[in-house]
């Protein structure tokens, strides 16, 4: 399998793939660092799983480490 | 009437400031682009993991693949996504007093519950198309054959099994005093009707097989008239969740 050919041929897939993960990391980052007030942990921890766990990080974060209060 | 309009726009507007509603809708998608791509690079992942050790040919990927990795993915991560992220909705609600008001002013507490309910669903069919659209039309950029007769009755069943849990959610919600109890119950609910799944005989009836049988509705092996039953059981369970949640919420202290 030719690595650049086989990129050409799903850039359809690939692209809009990798600009909606990277909505989703961005609009949970923005958050994560806006609202400090976490339910647990701390911003470094959650700024971590946000980036490295993708597609589950952001979720994660706006179910379990959301602050009720905004 | 109005206040069913108003209430249910407040909650579209309270999950949009939330970000709720954007990152649900996100997800999503990328849950709709990934099952086209699975299936196409399955076949290259087996050949790089082992080699020239696996003697069998491995068949091209069909649409099929493309439509099983949807149904696959829409019940593993789609349905627990929806559930994690609604699981407080009411709960929330009653814990943080945010109804005292409204209720006190006049607003019936049956139309709280009737308006979540118009939300979530609504809610579950935006994204559960969203999804579906995507991998259709990419399926069919990719894929073209014509194993995959019977799309929109394949996925008919599925979008009839997430109105039922979405009206489990609200009723767990309603009973349960913060999300994490109601998630426990809205996943007690799940696997009771897995269990239940183990007699054969209960199959026709039990909400669960509208998840699991889908690929041979899509190919037309299977008639989706033979899985009525369990399509009406699902709706008169949804109807049956929303009259219990207005009864709970009635007696239930805001």
């Amino acid at each position: 399998m030719n690595g650049i050919s086989f990129l050409m041929d799903h850039l359809p897939l690939l692209i809009p793939l990798i600009i909606l993960q990277f909505t989703l990391m961005i609009t949970a980052l923005v958050h994560v660092i806006k609202h400090p007030n976490y339910r647990f942990g701390t911003k470094g921890m959650w700024i971590f799983i946000v980036v490295i766990l993708q597609l589950i990080g952001p979720v994660f974060y706006f179910v379990f480490g959301k602050g009720d209060n905004e | 009437m109005k206040n069913i309009y108003y209430f249910s726009k407040k909650e579209f507007l309270e999950s949009w400031r939330t970000s709720k509603l954007f990152i649900v809708m996100i997800f999503f998608l990328i849950l709709g682009i990934m099952n086209p791509l699975i299936a196409i690079l399955t076949p290259d992942i087996i050949e790089i993991s082992f080699g020239g050790a696996l003697p069998v040919n491995i068949p091209e990927p069909s649409s099929l693949d493309s439509w099983g990795q949807f149904y696959q993915s829409m019940t593993q991560m789609g349905l627990i996504v929806i559930t994690l992220l609604f699981s407080g909705t009411m709960s929330g609600e009653v814990s943080k007093g945010t109804l005292v008001n409204l209720v006190t002013k006049g607003l019936k507490r049956s139309t709280v519950v009737i308006s979540k309910s118009i939300y979530l669903i609504l809610q579950w069919t935006l994204c559960m198309f969203l999804a579906f659209f995507v991998t259709w039309v990419y399926t069919l950029y990719y894929f073209t054959d014509d194993n995959s007769p019977h799309v929109f009755l394949a996925v008919l069943p599925l979008w009839i099994f997430g109105i039922l849990l979405v009206t489990a959610i609200l009723l767990t919600s309603t009973i349960s005093r913060n999300s994490y109890e109601g998630l426990l119950l809205t996943g007690g609910f799940v696997v009771l009707l897995f269990i239940v799944n183990i007699f054969d005989k209960l199959k026709h009836y039990n909400p669960i097989t509208l998840t699991s049988e889908n690929i041979n509705f899509l190919q037309g092996t299977s008639s989706l008239g033979n899985y009525m039953p369990a399509m009406l059981i699902s709706i008169s369970l949804s109807l049956l969740f929303l009259y219990l949640s207005i009864v709970i919420l009635n007696k239930k202290k805001l």
